[in-house]
């Protein structure tokens, strides 16, 4: 649909998704606004936006989980100069994971927010959520290096703005929201300079041109510093072992239901980035991209599984612990990436995905949580699995998940991860894997023993979670259990998306020449 | 092809019916799932029934044959009686925990490939631990605790062990294995601390006796027989079986003849009584597998009944220590009869079921021409006799009087050890129903004038010995105490070394910290008198040490990148 | 607890009746006697049949009972060395352990025989 002709061409509405699946979420947030909705009226809207933006991911995944390429020029000016959008299925994927937990997470945030957030920032709270849910799908959706520092900054904004409206439990969300804004602006910084540089070498922002332009530049110095630069920038975003300080804060003291939103998806997001960069724009045939793989974002990683994992043993506040564990997490999938083989790839892929739900679960768990007993300290939601036995299951699921057992999502991706290290004959990485899954099991019993094996609190609300919660969640915990035995989706997907990337290069070039055959 | 419901499935419904039934017919439901289970056992044909497929992998959830069918049936049979003695508890846990075991056991068994039977083997491990933590003190929960991890750890080590076989050789199945590669000895090991190997056994002493009276009755039967299974499938034939088999057969007894706690020495003599099944298969000819699987079935029975006449003891007394009891008989004979019977069974007088199953495992041993090995297993079923066989009918209903006088046992337990003592006497008496269920053919005949007369020899000779030094006052008396074991390495001594290592460590960071911080603190005091309020640092911090970490990254990268 | 002088045998019921004698050192003696007795008949069977064994050393007359009775005595005074240092005290492992702590009683039905 890349028209060459200067005349518009009347498309159908089918031909827009790629658009509407970020401009619904985009146009919905100003609604709210607007009609100056309370409450219940802003929620519906933007769940309706949420609803609608996850099926059109649906429809785009279906259409691109084969293999193929949807490239779409922004106005009809067609890239390079144009603005693109390109939906295959590493991207679908990630717009699936995040509209779907979108989805989900809004049901279950109404009640939370209606018990966290004061009646009369409601409007502006949907507002700001629909702003950061439209970042998060445009970071993935676009094909312009550019526009993904934009949207990126979208979804960024919204983001400090989300976690602030924590204060009203806890002061210290500002501090949070405030800290995580100076890091994430350093952080985004430094992406926007990196992409400042490719300019500078190649003089284009759409990133198949850019991939191809830079493919015989590898010695190229500007090229080198433009890629450190894109690495640490968004490795602020995705957390990255030493440069996660904003995050326990962030997703402590923010609302529940934006914990739950957060932690599965936005530093997913910010991990596809990566993948996006690492692979399409910049060549996996590049020296120093397996070098700095290999001997940065390898030993981070493995310092992450475990660093992070140990501290999240000790935590005394499970929101806090499970921030800490989302941490080690992301070493994974690090993990996976740095390997630089197509089984690694695929497992990070699925981990990002498994990891979103199982998270997703475990933070509305304790949203459930909070509801009923008014903090996430261990002290004081001790035994509420005993008088919230539906929650408490739920978590325990998603605990499973967490830890990787067979059965459940969790897995799935770390199996493909061991499988990956092992092909790259890397033995003391899988034992490492298996390691620090052990101490997941820790901090997963450690929690396990808080909500079952103590008596309730005295003074706690013995109830079980609203409807509106307990479906969200089970909705998730059920979703875990099925991934966890079938795989055809997740590891289908993943697949086709890391062979995708793994061709480099050259899988955006053919792109770019069968989009301009075919369409 | 799913025709046929995996048999796990049908305590898995039980366990799940259980949790919302109400109490009173729940303890039915407990009895009916096994015998449904046994009757699918029983009615199904041999071959693969059940294949699922999960990531590309074909799990086969039911393979049938002569093997997983006399072990499926001893377990359907061990968790009807275990649930029937277990009739009064209305603890849910306990029940869901129970029918949750056998399930998950019975589903090991006809596991056809690796991930399967993984899967099960750490559904065993997790259900059973609640037997224990069910007992609801501070000890039990440490005990389940250590239970769970050495549980948990050898479902890892098997499954660390199927990943590497599958890479070696492309295939999950389950099959006969040659001990050689990493993922072979990994797989051995898995299922040797299972069947609690020498060295590997001490969880078994250690769990055993801390859970609940009904617990550790059901608790006997399965694991360590899964255990067992798993070795005749996957490593029959294995010579170091042999060994490791007879070293079993042997330490334990020494142990179980100085320990205190009758449900321990019940421990140890299960482990003994492993040994015996690890040579059979350790030997691998047909008489020999047969002697293990006719050995398990029939030591399932006479072990589960052991363990419910002591059982019944506690449930009426409050201890099971050798020491604080004696003199029962006056008042629980029934219990005291089955009781003997249990231990009549052990031993392998004739016309009891020890008798027809031992024997096949011994001869094979003597046919192989094993001398050393023959004579320390002869040398095992004496010691078995002395311990088991005298020691705990005799300390616990004999002895000297202990003054108390328990009401007989429950009705329903004493019709669960009724009904068991039946079957150890019948199958002794008239093996030939066992010997059909069994993998091979049996060509065997357990009742010739030498062997009654040879067995006879030596169980009398042995209760000679035992009269002789009881009577000299050479016997050790029964006294309040423990023995150390092997778990004394994991549970005093590396909890010493640790903290030793911990404290030295601790002091020296202390030293040394406290030397820096002393300079450090002169230097930020400088900082802190020319930069303010305390307050306003401590906040930057993170912030402050993020901007620094970014610095540092990009720095590292860009040189990697440009020295590349 | 151990001395119950006013005990009256007629509560126990018939079948624990029958085991009485017990108590009673002199019967116990003639089954120690008995036992002997029969040993000594079994030791002596040894030469009166054919043996069908498979090995040398269970032909040798004797080596069944003799091996039963020496292999036993052998066994119990080794243990009893092996207390020597392997013996602790029940609350070794205590306050982790559940040796050193009773049954909770609810999951116990102590009931007297008379009660």
């Amino acid at each position: 649909m890349a028209t060459e002709t200067s005349h518009h061409v009347a498309m159908t509405l089918h031909d827009h998704l790629p658009m509407l699946q970020v401009l619904i979420p985009f146009i919905a947030s100003p609604l709210i606004v607007l009609m100056g909705a309370r409450g219940g009226l802003s929620w519906l809207i933007a769940f309706v936006a949420s609803l609608a933006s996850f099926i059109v991911s649906i429809v785009l995944l279906m259409e691109v989980i084969d293999g193929g390429f949807i490239s779409y020029a922004i106005g009809g000016w067609a890239p390079p100069l144009g603005i693109e959008y390109r939906v295959d299925a590493a991207n679908a994927f990630m717009l699936f994971l995040i509209s779907g937990i979108s989805t989900i997470v809004l049901p279950f945030a109404y009640e939370s927010v209606k018990a966290e957030i004061s009646a009369k920032h409601h409007t502006l709270f949907y507002s700001c959520y629909l702003l950061c849910f439209t970042g998060l799908l445009g970071v993935v959706i676009t094909g312009d290096a550019f526009n993904v520092f934009v949207f990126l900054e979208i979804s960024s904004l919204s983001t400090y703005a989300l976690i602030a409206t924590g204060a009203e439990r806890d002061k210290r969300a500002l501090t949070a929201a405030y800290d995580y804004l100076v890091m994430g602006t350093i952080g985004a910084t430094f992406f926007v300079i990196g992409i400042g540089f490719l300019y500078m070498a190649t003089g284009t922002l759409n990133m198949a041109d850019l991939a191809e332009r830079i493919a015989d530049q590898e010695n190229n110095r500007t090229i080198k510093a433009a890629f450190a630069f894109i690495l640490v920038g968004m490795g602020l975003k995705v957390a990255i072992y030493p440069l996660h300080l904003w995050l326990p804060n962030s997703y402590t003291y923010a609302p529940s239901a934006i914990t739950a939103f957060l932690a599965a998806t936005a530093t997913k997001a910010a991990i596809y980035v990566i993948l996006r960069f690492t692979f399409s724009v910049f060549q996996p045939s590049f020296q120093f991209e397996v070098y700095a793989l290999e001997f940065i974002i390898l030993p981070l990683a493995v310092l992450a599984m475990f660093a992070a994992s140990f501290i999240a043993v000790f935590q005394s506040d499970l929101k806090r612990m499970l921030a800490y564990s989302s941490i080690a997490q992301i070493g994974y999938m690090l993990l996976g990436i740095a390997l630089l083989n197509s089984t690694g790839l695929t497992g990070s892929i699925v981990h990002l995905f498994n990891h979103g739900i199982t998270k997703a679960v475990l933070f509305m768990g304790v949203g459930a949580l909070v509801l009923r007993s008014g903090s996430s300290f261990y002290s004081r939601i001790r035994g509420m699995g005993r008088v919230m036995p539906i929650t408490g299951a739920a978590m325990v699921v998603g605990g499973l998940s967490l830890i990787g057992v067979p059965g459940t999502a969790g897995f799935i991706s770390k199996w493909e991860l061991v499988q990956a290290t092992l092909e790259r004959g890397w033995w003391p990485l899988a034992f490492l894997i298996a390691a620090s899954s052990l101490l997941a099991v820790i901090y997963v019993w450690r929690f396990v023993e808080v909500l079952y094996l103590h008596e309730p609190a005295y003074g706690a609300d013995h109830r079980e979670a609203p409807l509106t919660m307990l479906v969200p969640i089970w909705i998730m915990a059920l979703a875990c259990i099925y991934f966890g035995f079938a795989t055809e989706i997740t590891l289908g997907a993943a697949r086709t998306a890391a062979d995708g990337l793994l061709a480099g290069t050259t899988g955006m070039l053919e792109s770019v020449t069968s989009t301009e055959a075919g369409h | 092809m799913v025709d046929v419901l995996p048999t796990a499935l049908i305590f898995f419904a039980a366990a799940a019916l259980v949790l919302v039934l109400p109490r009173s017919v729940r303890a039915p439901v407990l009895l009916i799932a096994p015998v449904l289970a046994a009757w699918q056992v029983w009615t199904i044909p041999e071959g693969q029934l059940v294949i699922w497929s999960l990531m590309g992998l074909e799990l086969e959830l039911m393979r049938v044959d002569k093997l997983s069918r006399i072990f499926a049936l001893i377990f359907s049979l061990a968790a009807f009686l275990g649930n029937l003695y277990a009739w009064h508890v209305r603890d849910p846990v306990q029940q869901v925990a129970a029918l949750l075991y056998a399930g998950s056991a019975i589903g090991a068994v006809f596991a056809g490939d690796l991930i399967s039977l993984f899967l099960y083997w750490e559904g065993t491990a997790i259900a059973s631990v609640f037997l224990i933590w069910a007992r609801r003190t501070e000890g039990a929960y440490h005990t389940g605790m250590r239970y769970l991890i050495v549980q948990i750890a050898s479902g890892v080590i098997l499954l660390a062990g199927a990943a590497l076989y599958w890479r070696e050789t492309g295939s999950l199945t389950f099959e006969a294995m040659t001990l050689g590669s990493p993922a072979t000895w990994c797989i051995f090991i898995a299922f040797g601390i299972k069947a609690a190997f020498p060295l590997l056994h001490n969880w078994l002493q250690d769990a055993y006796p801390a859970a609940t009276v009904t617990g550790t009755v059901i608790l006997s039967a399965f694991t360590t027989k899964l255990a067992i299974y798993a070795l005749a499938r996957g490593f029959a034939g294995t010579e170091i079986l042999i060994y490791i088999g007879a070293i079993m057969t042997l330490f334990p007894i020494f142990y179980a003849v100085i320990e205190n706690d009758l449900r321990r020495v019940l421990a140890y003599s299960l482990n003994n009584q492993l040994g015996f099944m690890v040579v059979g298969i350790g030997i691998g000819t047909e008489l020999a597998l047969n002697g293990t699987a006719a050995h398990a079935f029939s030591h399932i029975l006479y072990k589960a009944l052991l363990f419910m006449s002591v059982g019944a003891v506690l449930f009426r007394t409050g201890t099971a220590k050798g020491s604080e009891l004696g003199g029962l008989y006056k008042t629980m004979p029934l219990t005291m009869i089955f009781c003997v019977v249990g231990a009549a069974s052990i031993s392998a007088f004739p016309l009891f079921s020890g008798f027809i199953s031992k024997s096949l495992i011994l001869s094979a041993s003597a046919k192989e021409h094993y001398d050393y090995i023959w004579a320390i297993l002869l040398f095992a079923s004496a010691g078995v006799f002395h311990h088991s066989g005298i020691k705990i009918p005799y300390f616990a209903f004999f002895a000297h009087d202990s003054g108390l006088r328990p009401k007989e046992a429950p009705t329903h337990m004493l019709l669960a050890m009724g009904l068991t003592a039946f079957l150890c006497i019948f199958i002794g008496a008239y093996p030939a129903p066992l010997y059909a269920l069994l993998p091979y053919d049996v060509v065997y005949v357990p009742y010739t004038t030498t062997h009654v007369i040879t067995q006879l020899q030596l169980l009398l000779f042995s209760a000679l010995a035992f009269t002789v030094l009881m009577r000299t006052q050479i016997y050790p008396p029964e006294l309040r105490s423990i023995n150390l074991d092997t778990d004394v390495t994991y549970r005093k001594f590396m909890p010493g070394v640790i903290t030793l290592v911990a404290l030295g460590l601790s002091r020296i960071w202390q030293q040394q910290t406290s030397f820096w911080m002393r300079k450090l603190n002169l230097i930020v005091g400088g900082l802190y008198r020319t930069h303010g309020p305390e307050g306003r640092m401590a906040r930057v911090w993170p912030t402050g040490s993020m901007v620094l970490w970014i610095a540092i990254l990009l720095g590292v990268t860009l040189l990697v990148n440009f020295f590349s | 607890m151990t001395d119950r002088p006013t005990e009256d045998p007629s509560t126990f019921s018939p079948l624990a009746r029958l085991f009485l004698w017990c108590d009673d050192p002199a019967k116990v003696n003639r089954l120690v006697y008995g036992l002997y007795a029969v040993c000594g008949l079994l030791a002596i069977v040894d030469f009166l049949y054919t043996k069908k064994v498979y090995l040398a050393i269970e032909k040798v007359p004797g080596f069944y009972p003799f091996y039963g009775f020496f292999m036993c005595a052998a066994l119990v005074i080794c243990a009893k060395g092996m207390r020597l240092f392997l013996m602790r005290d029940e609350d070794y492992y205590a306050p982790r352990d559940t040796d050193s702590e009773a049954i909770p009683e609810d999951q116990l039905d102590r009931t007297e025989h008379n009660g």
